[in-house]
């Protein structure tokens, strides 16, 4: 086999039929025999936004740790855009796998924001130029213009989270993680958050979120597999799983409160499982004003 | 009408070496026994009057203030921290910061140590607390292999076992799982409704706070801007979009059917009303 | 997760004799040894002490972790054995035991070696064995009661918490800094993740400073302790008996002039000769482990 390339280049690279592909994976804590993921298979597509919610504890952190290749599995494997992560360094796997973690204070710590986001494209060979480029546009994007030049950690915290999101979307991956992104977060910065996931979509990234955040989730996945106790419980759209009464109460999650209201009014008369307070609103326009209901060929 | 527990004069408010006030002519009173929900962007300050209530503003982060903030009729300003602490719990965001000892018990007993209560109260206080927030057989655990709930239930309860008349919750959710957040919100609502604490919770989470809180002040650039119950305050989605906040989805609906002229009576908050408003509403409709 | 594993050295819980027995009485018996084994010369009582020692441990079932533990007396131990038979300590003339081309080995450290040995052997199981068989809070509790100042005291059990803390948050930022295909290995690489760690504890204890205030921390009234560390009659007598035993050997020893018994004791050539070779042996080895180890990282 070749050296591989560290360049993250879509079109040279030897992208694998699916963005991940994990078989059998287990992982077992070298000390104290402690199993934190039982035997898990998961499939994810080329362009799939995907959300994996569950109680602390329950694999989430492992499973994710598993794709970029911070953890390798004890038994079965993990094949990220076509590499398989046993065979690869962290370092070799950041050009396919972008990581974003929760607490930005772990990952930021050039002098400048602007430096922060040069930090990973140069590590995986990105050109000069190019590099220039990615910065501008991301400091552009996620609004960072007034502290470009400040240090990280005299920032206040939500700004400083975007940084840390930036820092891993100057990178490019083809594949991006995000550990709840939106924690500590308030509604303008969410709203940023927001954004980034549609424009992610639109470009056609793999993105992958842990969240407790339900409203989030709602708004930006297309698929969300719950985890309880090191395994996979469920794996569909939101809607089928913030539907799923029993589901919910199992591990003690809370369907977003427009989904749980519309469960108890429209549903019953044939609407949508809303997951937004704009949805249920416009199915309840379409009922009141007497036209038909708007979105029953919308349902699923 | 009993006296206020809490009361802010006038209070302006600048951290030392800055030039904008933290908090700008506050005037507010808390009764006791109230639950109260601050909510505001970052930056608002909401963690500035937290800290102005135990003290900790201005005594221990120096700044300039102006008016006064009374606690139980004392000046804090004139009150060292440790003083306060008889009379103004507080916990923080991060539960694992607040941990000094080596086991849950021992976490509880720190306040009381330091000030001096004798060893035949401390064997009654602790257990009693411990239970008060759930954690009976935890004694002998080490606080940093708690899970986050748990962490955080036994900071409050070590600034509990000092007999607080207030308790204070700086976004003491936002690090834990959604079991952590309902463990903790419910302790405290407990708290509130059973042992007559007055709460106050700065908190993102409008759901939640629709939920529990009796009273929403909203502040903004360091100024109150809105104060009045969650009814009043969730009804005005508007007013609060511009300020960058977001009302619970429940109110949301009502308001988007509202500007319609679909919706007439008054604003849920919470799950229940707007399920049975909806109902009513389609079934004037169909009927 | 697997925080509390990560020091080497920590409370093995247990309900053992040895676990029961009363700080103070354990902090008696260290303090005890350290004087004895510094007051003599004498390698069977250092012998005697060292055996004794780690007959404890089987007692309070410690064996495996305070073989662990020990394992840090392997470089030390070889090189200091090494370094006393090529290069005693001791006055000349010297004689030699074995000899080729310029390279000549002794055999006069070698008794003065032993002595060194015993001593940090003898003081760092007995050593070994307190704070593994003490809750470091009833640890913290009797040296408070001696009158170690309450500061000090919290300082030193706060750090013993936040050892494994800092271990994990360096874990999590070196993950980070990997997961952004930082390049490169050994001090530069880590050095970039020190600012996020520092950073971090600032924070940290900028909280907890907060926290403790308000929970009274630092108030100069009378202050009162939850752990009761309570002294039994047996407490007492092993306390006392240690005490007597311990230093009065040690004065016994002072006025033998140490007790030195090297003159008894004669080692053959070529004994001398080979233990060299093993402990210089074992030495290299060690630093080879280290360096195939941390290049492998």
């Amino acid at each position: 086999m070749a050296e591989p390339s560290t360049v993250a280049d879509p079109s040279t690279m030897d992208r694998g039929a699916r963005a991940i592909e994990i078989r059998g994976a287990r992982y077992v804590y070298p000390t104290g025999n402690v199993v934190a993921l039982g035997g898990v298979d998961l499939n994810v597509d080329h362009g799939e936004i995907i959300g994996i919610i569950g109680q602390n504890g329950s694999g989430k952190t492992t499973l994710t740790k598993l794709f970029n290749g911070l953890l390798k599995p004890t038994e079965g494997t993990v094949v990220i855009n076509g590499v398989n992560t046993a065979e690869r360094s962290v370092q070799q796997m950041a050009a396919h796998v972008g990581y974003v973690f929760q607490n930005p204070n772990h990952q930021l710590f050039a002098r400048t924001v602007d430096d922060e986001l040069q930090f990973g494209p140069r590590n995986i060979g990105v050109p000069e130029d190019e590099i220039r480029a990615r910065v501008d546009e991301a400091i552009e994007f996620f609004g960072l213009h007034d502290v470009k030049e400040e240090h990280p950690y005299r920032v206040s915290f939500p700004i400083r989270k975007l940084v840390g999101i930036a820092s891993i979307y100057t990178m490019r991956p083809p594949i991006l993680i995000f550990d709840e992104p939106s924690t500590g977060q308030d509604h303008n910065t969410t709203k940023i958050i927001n954004d980034l996931m549609r424009r992610l979509r639109d470009e056609g990234t793999t993105v992958v979120c842990v969240s407790h955040d339900m409203p989030l989730l709602a708004d930006v996945v297309e698929r969300v597999v719950v985890m309880k106790a090191t395994e996979i419980i469920a794996d569909a759209s939101p809607r089928e799983v913030f539907a799923d009464k029993a589901l919910m109460a199992r591990t003690n999650l809370q369907a977003p409160q427009s989904t749980e209201i519309a469960l108890q009014t429209v549903v019953g008369l044939g609407g949508p499982v809303a997951l937004t307070p704009q949805e249920l609103a416009d199915d309840l326009v379409g009922r009141l004003s007497g036209s038909a209901p708007a979105s029953s060929t919308r349902k699923r | 009408m009993p006296d206020p527990i809490i009361r802010f004069e006038n209070v302006t408010f600048s951290y030392a070496g800055t030039d904008e006030p933290a908090l700008h002519d506050i005037s507010l009173e808390i009764m006791p026994g109230e639950y109260v929900a601050i909510l505001g962007l970052n930056g608002a300050g909401k963690t500035t009057l937290g800290l102005c209530v135990n003290g900790v503003v201005p005594t221990m982060l120096a700044g300039d203030l102006e008016g006064s903030v009374t606690v139980g009729g004392l000046d804090v300003a004139d009150y060292p921290v440790r003083e306060m602490a008889k009379l103004v719990g507080m916990v923080f965001d991060n539960p694992e910061f607040q941990m000094s000892q080596m086991s849950a018990e021992e976490e509880v007993a720190l306040g009381l140590e330091n000030a001096g209560t004798p060893y035949e109260d401390m064997k009654r206080i602790i257990p009693e607390t411990l239970k008060l927030v759930g954690l009976e057989g935890f004694e002998s655990r080490s606080p940093l292999g708690l899970s986050g709930g748990q962490q955080q239930r036994l900071a409050i309860a070590a600034v509990l076992a000092m007999h607080p008349k207030v308790l204070i919750m700086d976004e003491p959710t936002s690090n834990l799982d959604p079991i952590g957040k309902q463990e903790v919100f419910d302790m405290a609502a407990k708290l509130n409704r059973e042992n007559g604490m007055t709460v106050i919770v700065i908190e993102h989470e409008v759901e939640v706070m629709a939920r529990y809180a009796d009273r929403v002040i909203v502040l903004d650039h360091g100024r109150i801007i809105m104060n009045g119950t969650p009814q009043e305050i969730f009804g005005r989605a508007e007013e609060l979009a511009t300020l960058g906040l977001r009302v619970p989805e429940a109110a949301a609906i009502a308001a988007i059917l509202s500007a319609r002229g679909l919706w007439k009576g008054p604003v849920p908050i919470t799950t229940e009303p707007a399920v049975e408003a909806i109902t009513e509403l389609l079934g004037a409709k169909n009927g | 997760m697997s925080m509390q594993a990560a020091l080497p050295v920590a409370l093995i819980p247990g309900n053992s004799i040895i676990h029961r027995i009363n700080p103070i009485t354990k902090i008696v018996w260290v303090v005890g040894y350290i004087v004895l084994a510094f007051a003599t010369q004498n390698i069977i009582i250092l012998g005697v002490m060292a055996v004794f020692a780690f007959m404890l441990a089987p007692i309070a079932g410690i064996t495996r972790p305070l073989l662990k533990g020990m394992l840090i007396l392997v470089p030390i131990g070889s090189s200091l054995i090494a370094l006393q038979i090529i290069a005693p300590a001791v006055e000349k003339p010297w004689t030699p035991a074995w000899e080729l081309g310029g390279f000549v080995i002794y055999t006069d450290g070698l008794y003065y070696g032993l002595v060194l040995l015993g001593r940090i052997v003898a003081s760092l199981i007995i050593a070994l064995v307190m704070v593994m068989t003490t809750h470091p809070s009833d640890l913290f509790t009797s040296l408070a009661k001696l009158k170690m100042p309450y500061i000090l005291n919290f300082m030193s059990s706060m750090t013993l918490q936040l050892i494994p803390v800092f271990q994990r948050e360096f874990g999590i930022i070196m993950s980070a800094q990997k997961s952004r295909g930082m390049k490169g290995s050994g001090f530069a690489a880590v050095l970039p993740s020190f600012v996020p760690v520092f950073v971090g504890a600032i924070e940290r204890v900028q909280q907890l400073a907060i926290s403790l205030e308000s929970r009274g921390f630092g108030s100069d009234g009378h202050k009162t302790s939850y752990r009761q560390v309570r002294a039994r009659p047996l407490d007492w007598i092993i306390g006392v008996l240690g005490f007597v035993v311990l230093i009065g050997l040690s004065v016994i020893s002072i006025l033998k002039g140490l007790w030195n018994i090297s003159a008894l004791i004669t080692f053959p050539g070529p004994f001398v000769a080979g233990l060299f070779f093993v402990c210089a042996a074992v030495f290299v080895g060690f630093l080879v482990l280290i360096a195939v180890f941390s290049f492998k990282k």
